[in-house]
């Protein structure tokens, strides 16, 4: 089930299957070849599914870094409590009277704060760890895969909720629990793709050249290795959104009077009857974030997959 | 090539893991609900209790002593059934927690059945029609309902099923003497919503293994000897293709348990995830012990029965097949 279609991934273009890249033990060097990076480039921002899910993910960025400097005001009343869209309030008031607009594009910053940094942080120490586990087995190598066994015993959300509910609610529990959670897992995709490099020759050429392993790993097998990690990294986001709003809309989150999505959803449900806006805008908010990210990773992982 | 004794060897050690698994599990969810958050005692009668009366409900809640002997004490009290009572609701926790996990089950059955005909269907169809708008239009679709986080999902039904058209209950209210056919109409919902997430996902493994069925030589001889269409598509493409949705099933299956937490809460419904989070908020340790342990056991259990059933349908499989 390696093939593209096996995926289940949407088909490529007629031109993205010609693909020139140069093998990862450099014994088919094609000299007409574009360099990998700037082809994958090239063919991803000819699909319109990425550029939607692009388009998106900047629009959400944005909103999370300029609803500040343009006055947007998500936490005092500027309207009658429950009005629906209008347009002085296009997304309608909640029941404080507070704007959903402006809320929902606050809301966008606690997302995009808790769950990038725990995909960053999970993502270094998993590729680290999977570096090691892949490149000298042992005891590591063990571990880490027994640690996996015991993690997939537990539904995520219920590890997270556990460790989030013992060490206090607060964002950076979430941050820490989150990544907690998924450095095994990017480890375990890491090694696999260690354990398929060290069979090429490269790395048995660079061993024999006396260099060192730590050299070895960061110089020779990550290079290599680089489009695995960033397309695992892109799919982890994705979780990450899914699980820190679930834990936010469960309350072990962001806070009140915080504009974040699954906390705002949690508290609007009640009204959903009277005034659904105060619920769908928040909930279409995190819809269209984690869509695109998943599509975003769905193009990457067809495009660097050989 | 893989011998039956290979197989079993391979199931036998799997099997063998799973005490060890456990034992950790047991030890990481006693540390989290018990150790981390502090003074139990002190915990469940807030902070105007007198150090006495801390002292006191600690020792008649058998709480006092060394970390480790809490441990083993609890561990063993497990192990005989003796779950404690729950501090939030004064019943004992054995039945509270049993119960629950059955509503839960139910809700995840329910799931299942209205999921995978749907999840399957659409698949077939999109294998049909690989590569054209309809197909690309239906992975979006699935790859979306996938995604997204359950209760985004659900206040989407709620809102066009409860709110605009009033086919169903907004909120779920079941009690012991409620009837059966009231129970299906409040279960629909909240079933749809925790077999969305999983129909995404089946429906692309579908695809996926039709696909790879189409293409084969086996079906273009069936196709050349003139086989009826209908005969073709159940004995040569569903038994072939169907497989590798077996195990997606049982997988999907354990993820069902994660969700039912956010399901639960957002309609409502008295499940075990709605008592985890109960527990949580209202720092019962002894029914967030039991109900999590529980969790795992069961998830532990359902991911062996996919290993073995896998097996049994296709003894050429490889063991351990990537979780997704």
């Amino acid at each position: 089930m390696s093939s593209t279609a096996a995926e289940g991934t949407l088909p490529l273009p007629a031109d993205g299957s010609a693909r020139s890249r140069v093998s990862s033990d450099g014994a088919l060097l094609d000299l007409r070849a574009v360099p990998p990076a700037r082809h994958a480039w090239r063919t991803l921002l000819r699909r319109p599914t990425f550029l939607v899910g692009a388009g998106f993910v900047v629009f959400w960025v944005a909103a999370a870094v300029l609803w500040k400097p343009l006055g947007f005001d998500p936490l005092g009343p500027t309207g009658l409590p429950l009005e629906g869209p209008s347009g002085a309030h296009p997304f309608g008031t909640d029941n404080l009277g507070r704007d959903m607009f402006a809320r929902v594009l606050a809301g966008a910053q606690p997302t995009l704060e808790v769950a990038p940094l725990a995909t960053l942080v999970a993502t270094a120490f998993g590729t680290a760890l999977g570096l090691v586990a892949g490149y000298f087995r042992g005891v590591v190598d063990d571990v880490l895969m027994r640690s996996f066994d015991v993690l997939y015993a537990f539904p995520q959300i219920i590890s997270v909720l556990l460790v989030a509910s013992a060490f206090g609610h607060s964002l950076l529990t979430l941050v820490i629990a989150i990544a907690i959670f998924f450095t095994p897992i990017i480890a375990r995709t890491v090694r696999s793709a260690v354990l398929v490099e060290t069979n090429h020759q490269y790395v048995e050429a660079a061993r024999l050249q006396g260099e060192r392993p730590t050299w070895i790993l960061a110089r020779e097998i990550l290079p290599n290795i680089l489009p695995v990690v960033v397309v695992e990294a892109t799919i982890r986001l994705a979780y990450a959104i899914f699980v820190s709003a679930g834990l936010s809309f469960l309350g072990l989150g962001a806070q009140p009077p915080s504009p974040d999505w699954g906390l705002v959803v949690s508290q609007n449900r009640i009204f959903v009857q009277n005034a659904w806006w105060c619920a769908a805008f928040p909930a279409l908010g995190i819809a269209t974030l984690v869509v695109s990210v998943n599509l975003i990773a769905d193009n990457l992982r067809d495009v660097t997959s050989r | 090539m893989r011998t039956r004794s290979d197989t079993r060897r391979v199931v036998l050690r799997r099997a063998a893991q799973i005490p060890f698994v456990l034992l950790v599990v047991s030890v990481l969810v006693f540390w989290l609900v018990a150790v981390v958050p502090g003074n139990p005692g002190r915990n469940a009668l807030s902070q105007y209790a007198s150090a006495a009366q801390v002292a006191a409900w600690n020792a008649s809640h058998g709480l006092d002593g060394s970390t480790l002997h809490r441990y083993f004490s609890w561990l063993g009290d497990f192990v005989s059934g003796h779950w404690g009572t729950s501090v939030m609701l004064d019943t004992p926790v054995l039945g509270l927690v049993l119960g629950r996990l059955v509503n839960s089950l139910l809700l995840g059955l329910l799931a299942f059945v209205l999921m995978t005909p749907i999840a399957v269907a659409v698949g077939f169809y999109q294998a049909h029609r690989a590569g054209r708008p309809s197909d690309r239009a239906l992975t979006i679709a699935a790859v979306s309902l996938s995604s997204m986080p359950e209760f985004v999902v659900g206040v989407g039904l709620i809102i066009i099923f409860s709110v605009t058209i009033r086919w169903f209950p907004v909120h779920s209210e079941i009690v012991g003497g409620t009837s059966w056919s009231e129970r299906l109409r409040v279960m629909v919902l909240p079933a749809i919503t925790v077999g969305a997430a999983s129909a995404g996902y089946v429906a692309r493994m579908v695809r996926a293994g039709v696909i790879e069925t189409l293409a084969s030589a086996s079906y273009r001889t069936a196709v050349l000897k003139g086989l009826p269409r209908g005969r073709i598509l159940l004995r040569h493409v569903a038994r072939n293709s169907l497989l590798p949705t077996v195990a997606v099933l049982g997988t999907q299956l354990a993820a069902m348990l994660g969700g039912v937490v956010v399901v639960e809460t957002l309609f409502n419904y008295p499940g075990i995830g709605q008592l985890i989070l109960d527990a949580v908020l209202k720092k019962d340790i002894f029914v967030l012990e039991a109900a999590t342990l529980v969790i795992a056991i069961v998830s532990i259990v359902v991911l062996l029965a996919t290993d073995l059933g896998y097996l049994a349908l296709d003894p050429r499989v490889r063991l351990r097949a990537e979780p997704a």
